[in-house]
């Protein structure tokens, strides 16, 4: 009675490893590639393993660029985003859960569209008004248009209408207002939202690539996608150069999902809940 | 009901710091780019008026029809398999198996890496003599295949890494549903002598729908502004077989500084995503109500 | 976990600061010099070259320094016209010859001839056509730092092998020899890449260009109005290619830029075309035997399309003559330094760095020098690179699907005409 059930949780597991193992496997192989000279990886003999390992593509990746640079400047401009996001868009979202005004099913709607419009329709038109306000070249550029974050306001919105009114109807008979209330109760409740949309945000921000290219101009000011981006060759791709690119680009990141794993995972999840 | 009620006020009031956002760096640019659509313009000269030309001439362009149909067909495929995957994951993370929290961390790590990384590296893998795909085929005796240069293969192919990278994000939000389902319905369920596949498709799919509703919408739009991993993985080849909409709009706009017919073409796409979410808003949110 | 955590965050903490330390070190140092800012697109094998030739020049200019930021070739015309556009543009930027008359027509760029002429700058040192190239209505707007044919290279190992004692000379020899390599050592006869991958199929177009010329024929009508190439010459020349992949069969299709370089390089393939920048990267692998010679006259006279990159200056409201002359200084040594260019592959500018000995002790490059005199520059029109592109996927599609060559020839007339329509 006992033995079928187990046998098969068995094989159920052991087919998950296996599954799981393969979909963790593109890291394992851009590891060893960068871990390889370029005549290890491009020949017709076949090693899995790095013959001898090597972290030339390393050296070579941060002595003939500013990487670490780049990586403190993603960092700074995806912090502000993630700050900034939060000071903007919380309110609003909170105004869309709990307060009853006037043109709120239209303005919702409205910010939600903003979520379709695909962001090359606004590049042109977005660099000639940074240009105007002369923050073309600035660290502001980079962050500014990525603070307007609809998912951001959608999710904060979600747990808002979680919160139940009595706390705030207890609050509003003592006479507070609508500020106090919010700064008061609601902030304080929303840890777990916030730190998914500034997470939402920071991931965004890093990722960014056309926009903070336009719109950087010294190469002391841009970002690690932008900046490894000219690993590519003007006239052939070296793999095990890319590969090692790509392995240091990945390391902050994983960094901070070791970090913010649960509350990743946590925020991401109350997009979902009474969606 | 709330006694001097400023709901009106107070609303506009909190809204105020994003609306000044919204509508500096949404709103304006976005009218700014409609109204570059009737112009020809190459950002370097004059602008030269030309009414609706440009959107004449876009219902003229074959390569604008195949560039969107490139990614209707990346949506009819990447949408539905990622709704699959991402529950076929959050049933494996929601289970009793002890590998469930790996099994979180494997699907969902790849989501946290930029287009940039995620494509390179599946390039590197698909590449046709000496990536791993290949190499590990070629140990079966399998001809190596031309992933991203076979023009049946490639779109398959970037939908490959599409799943890979997008799927953990669905996975986690599914997950989250089905974690949101009362553990008594199953047991009951189970009283009443139902097996595993049936508490899936009687219990947990209908319960779940909200969820999977959300996704779809989110799904759809992201897989309509496709365009990183394609330009990345296949440029858009062989032959433009793959090239994206939001590919031929970059090219127009920033290769050959069409700014006008680029900004139209925006417009269209835009146009049709909102066609479609509010249709599957209507349609499926009243079937959800029922 | 949690000690994994601490590391983390001690590790980012140190990057933090040695990135903020990198920075208070470099803003000490930009007082004094005058700074020429400029804008380059070579990355890769290129970009280490060149950067080669401008840490020479900040070393030995004490009154002037270059600061120069790279932007990879696919994104660097996107953000130089934008930067244009707003005014945002640099001091000095590189620009291929073919992509001048969009920045000239709208007038961005600085007509140099009084410049020139008031800093005694070395014209007649420099050859005469990639010059002329750079005149537009008598005017002098850019200073071009090197030409870069398609040439061929033949792998001379294989050939031994196969028993080929000449370099073809005609389309037909070259196909003989193709399958001849083919069949006496099973390695690729042809190796001219047809599909898009990360790179376009470009060899494709250029030589389709190519041996059109070579017939006497253009791509386009003199006025640049209009397609020339569905006729005898573009049908002779498309065919040429098609059949190297579908007839006989010495060229794979599905061949993409990088396994392309990649064949030729690990010595799997006996003919291999490619622009001269190739050298750079086939000369370092150990065990590769190869010559790299101009593309002979396989349809007739030798020509090959040719690229050549210029230095310009984005003109700007009330520009200072001094800080032109400093650029100009700049220019003058970074094309006087072709030598060092020439590492890349690239056929120098300068006839005193050709008659050089540090460019003579080079290897491969005097093979090849004189492919700059059959060098064809694309038309001259704005809606080049749009032609360009499309005429690079319908080629593709054309060769690798076998399509009739007449239908192909058609398309692309109808195509690129529509193209320059719209412009």
């Amino acid at each position: 009675m006992n033995s079928a059930p187990r046998a098969k949780r068995i094989i159920y597991n052991t087919l998950l490893s296996l599954i799981l193992i393969l979909w963790f496997f593109p890291f394992i192989w851009m590891v060893f590639t960068s871990l390889k000279i370029e005549n290890e990886v491009v020949t017709k003999v076949f090693h899995f393993f790095p013959q001898n390992p090597t972290l030339a593509n390393y050296i070579k990746a941060f002595s003939s660029s500013k990487i670490l640079r780049w990586m403190l400047n993603s960092a700074f401009t995806s912090a502000m985003a993630m700050i900034l996001t939060l000071i903007v868009d919380a309110p609003i979202a909170y105004a869309f859960a709990k307060i009853r005004f006037r043109g709120r099913n239209l303005l919702f709607w409205t910010v939600m569209a903003g979520m379709m419009v695909p962001f090359q329709v606004l590049i042109i038109p977005l660099y000639l008004q940074f240009n105007s306000y002369g923050l073309i070249n600035t660290m502001s550029a980079v962050y500014l248009p990525r603070i307007a974050l609809p998912i951001g306001i959608f999710i904060m919105k979600q747990f808002f209408e979680g919160i139940p009114d009595a706390l705030e109807e207890a609050a509003f008979i003592d006479g507070a207002t609508r500020f106090r209330i919010f700064s008061s109760i609601i902030l304080p409740l929303g840890k777990t939202a916030f730190a998914t949309v500034t997470i939402l945000s920071f991931i965004n921000c890093w990722n960014d690539f056309l926009w903070p290219l336009i719109v950087m101009n010294d190469t002391d000011k841009y970002t690690i996608t932008v900046g490894i981006a000219n690993f590519q060759g003007t006239h052939g791709t070296q793999y095990s150069l890319i590969m090692s690119g790509a392995v240091i680009a990945c390391i902050p990141q994983f960094i901070f999902y070791l970090f913010f794993r649960k509350k990743i995972i946590a925020g991401i999840a109350m997009t979902g809940i009474k969606g | 009901m709330i006694p001097g009620n400023k709901d009106n006020r107070d609303g506009w009031l909190f809204s105020i710091p994003f609306l000044l956002v919204f509508v500096l760096f949404m709103l304006f640019p976005l009218v700014y780019g409609l109204v570059i659509s009737f112009f020809r313009w190459n950002i370097l000269s004059d602008k030269v008026f030309i009414g609706f030309q440009n959107y004449v001439n876009l219902f003229a362009d074959e390569k604008f029809y195949t560039s969107l149909w490139h990614t209707v067909e990346f949506v009819l495929i990447t949408t539905p398999v990622l709704l699959v995957l991402g529950f076929l994951m959050a049933l494996v993370t929601t289970s009793k198996s002890p590998l469930r929290k790996v099994a979180e961390n494997v699907f969902f790590i790849p989501y946290i890496f930029s287009m940039t990384v995620v494509s390179t590296l599946w390039a590197w893998l698909f590449q046709k003599q000496y990536g791993l795909l290949n190499k590990v085929a070629g140990l079966f005796g399998i001809q190596p295949i031309g992933w991203l240069t076979d023009p049946n293969w490639a779109m398959w192919s970037v939908c490959i890494a599409t799943f890979w990278w997008t799927a953990g994000f669905n996975m986690i939000l599914m997950s989250a549903g089905i974690k949101q389902i009362s553990s008594e319905i199953y047991e009951s369920a189970k009283i009443d002598g139902a097996n595993y596949p049936q508490c899936v498709f009687r219990i947990t799919i209908p319960l779940l729908k909200p969820t999977i509703v959300l996704c779809l919408i989110l799904q759809i739009i992201a897989s309509f502004n496709v365009f990183g991993q394609v330009y990345v993985m296949t440029g858009g080849g062989p032959f433009g077989k793959t090239r994206t909409i939001i590919q031929y709009i970059y090219e127009t706009g920033f290769s050959y500084f069409k700014m006008g017919y680029s900004a139209a073409m925006s417009y269209i796409l835009f146009l049709i995503i909102m066609i479609v979410s509010v249709i599957q808003y209507i349609s499926l949110g009243r079937k959800s109500d029922e | 976990m949690k000690s994994l955590k601490r590391i983390a965050v001690v590790l980012l903490v140190l990057c933090c600061m040695t990135s903020l330390f990198a920075q208070g070190a470099a803003e000490a140092k930009t007082s004094g010099p005058r700074i020429v800012t400029f804008w380059s697109l070579f990355t890769g094998g290129d970009g280490e070259f060149f950067d080669a030739i401008i840490n020479e020049f900040n070393k030995t200019h004490t009154d002037i320094q270059l600061k120069n930021d790279t932007v990879k070739f696919d994104d660097y015309y996107t953000k130089l016209t934008a930067a244009l556009a707003a005014g945002n543009a640099p001091d000095m930027i590189v620009c291929h010859q073919g992509n001048l008359l969009n920045y000239v027509s709208s007038g961005q760029l600085l007509a140099l001839d009084e410049y020139l002429k008031a800093n005694n700058f070395p014209v007649n040192d420099f050859v005469a056509a990639p010059l002329d190239a750079c005149r537009f209505d008598g005017k002098q707007y850019a200073i071009p730092l090197d030409v870069h044919p398609i040439i061929m290279y033949v792998n001379t190992d294989l050939l031994a092998q196969a028993g080929i004692k000449d370099i073809p000379q005609t389309m037909d020899d070259l196909i003989a020899a193709g399958m001849k390599v083919a069949e006496k050592t099973g390695k690729m006869g042809i190796d001219i890449d047809n599909t898009t991958a990360v790179y376009k199929a470009y060899t494709l177009t250029r030589l389709f260009f190519s041996f059109i010329y070579q017939q006497g024929g253009t791509f386009l009508t003199a006025d640049n109005k209009a397609a020339n190439f569905n006729n005898e010459y573009g049908y002779k020349a498309l065919q040429a290619l098609q059949d190297m992949v579908q007839k006989y069969k010495t060229t794979p299709a599905g061949l993409d830029y990088d396994t392309a370089m990649n064949e030729f390089k690990l010595g799997d393939a006996a003919f291999y075309f490619n622009g001269v920048w190739a050298t750079g990267t086939l000369e370092q692998q150990a065990g590769l035997n190869f010559v790299a010679i101009p593309i002979p006259g396989f349809m007739g006279k030798p020509a090959a399309w040719s690229g050549s990159h210029t230095l310009a200056i984005p003109a700007k409201a009330n520009i200072d003559p001094e800080h032109v002359k400093d650029i100009l200084t700049a220019i003058e040594f970074i094309t006087g330094h072709g030598e060092m260019w020439a590492k890349a592959g690239h056929v120098p500018t300068r006839i005193s760095v050709q008659n050089s000995k540090a460019f003579a002790d080079l290897p491969y490059r005097k093979g090849y020098a004189d492919s700059a005199a059959s060098a064809v520059a694309p038309p001259t029109t704005a809606a080049w690179d749009e032609i360009y592109g499309t005429c690079s996927d319908l080629l593709e599609y054309a060769v690798v699907n076998g399509q009739q060559v007449q239908e192909a020839l058609d398309l692309m007339e109808k195509t690129v005409n529509k193209i320059i329509a719209s412009y």
